[in-house]
């Protein structure tokens, strides 16, 4: 978690924010933006499903298959 | 939980293998797109013509087939699931061959672009109302892409399931 901890770090460098908990509490429960072009959100996703994986260690295996009959595109 | 990006890393390198040049849509096509959510869904979109061998491939890396029609598949290897949207209509080949490559930790991946993830996950949307997620990330793809986005195109995709309304929505001056 060291190498989390700083991508952190320096992610909330990169947003420009000095306080760790208002990230965390600012962005609770809503899709975040990283500044485009600035920051590689395949990264930003590995360092979230980090946390989500510690917090969640077991995520809901899809049950259900795709369905529906309106396949258009 | 699995190692998404071992994972990914797996189904790029089986891909090669195959000849096979997809394209990711769901949502990690989101994430790349700006919109940064915590997310498993392993979702490609392929030529139709390849279903086939990739199905093979699959099998032989230990995945199991619970669903294959014709447009889609859904394959699972424990707790990691892989679905496949098969590209043989027009619209679909057409935002396949424009996916645009991104170099990724996961290795070099092609994406679809924002209008054409918006239209997959409106037919997401359209084929089980109850999967909202598929409506957050239309509206937070719109939020982030407002300026730079192809009306045109959208309007074309939101015809076809008509959804104008939503669309209309979507894009409505906020009073505040």
């Amino acid at each position: 978690m060291n190498s989390l901890r700083q991508k952190i770090i320096k992610n909330q460098t990169a947003l420009g924010d000095s306080d760790a908990i208002a990230v965390l509490a600012r962005e609770a429960g809503l899709p975040f933006q990283p500044p485009i072009g600035k920051v590689d959100p395949i990264t930003e996703w590995l360092s979230l499903m980090e946390v989500v994986q510690v917090l969640c260690p077991a995520w809901p295996v899809r049950t259900q298959s795709m369905h529906g009959k309106e396949w258009r595109l | 939980m699995p190692n998404l990006s071992e994972q990914i890393r797996e189904a790029l390198s089986m891909f090669a293998l195959t000849g096979t040049k997809p394209a990711l849509i769901g949502g990690l096509a989101v994430v790349a797109h700006q919109v940064v959510r915590a997310t498993q869904d392993v979702d490609f979109l392929l030529e139709a013509e390849a279903a086939d061998a990739v199905h093979d491939a699959l099998l032989r890396l230990g995945y199991q087939c619970i669903y294959r029609s014709e447009d889609a598949a859904n394959y699972v290897r424990d707790t990691e699931g892989l679905d496949l949207l098969y590209a043989h209509r027009p619209l679909a080949r057409h935002l396949l061959a424009q996916a645009t490559e991104r170099d990724t930790p996961m290795g070099r991946v092609r994406v679809v672009s924002v209008e054409g993830l918006i239209g997959f996950k409106l037919q997401g949307y359209v084929n089980d109302a109850t999967r909202v997620r598929d409506l957050d990330d239309i509206r937070a793809l719109v939020r982030v892409h407002r300026a730079s986005l192809d009306l045109h195109q959208l309007r074309e995709y939101f015809a076809l399931f008509n959804q104008q309304e939503l669309l209309n929505e979507l894009f409505a001056p906020k009073d505040n």
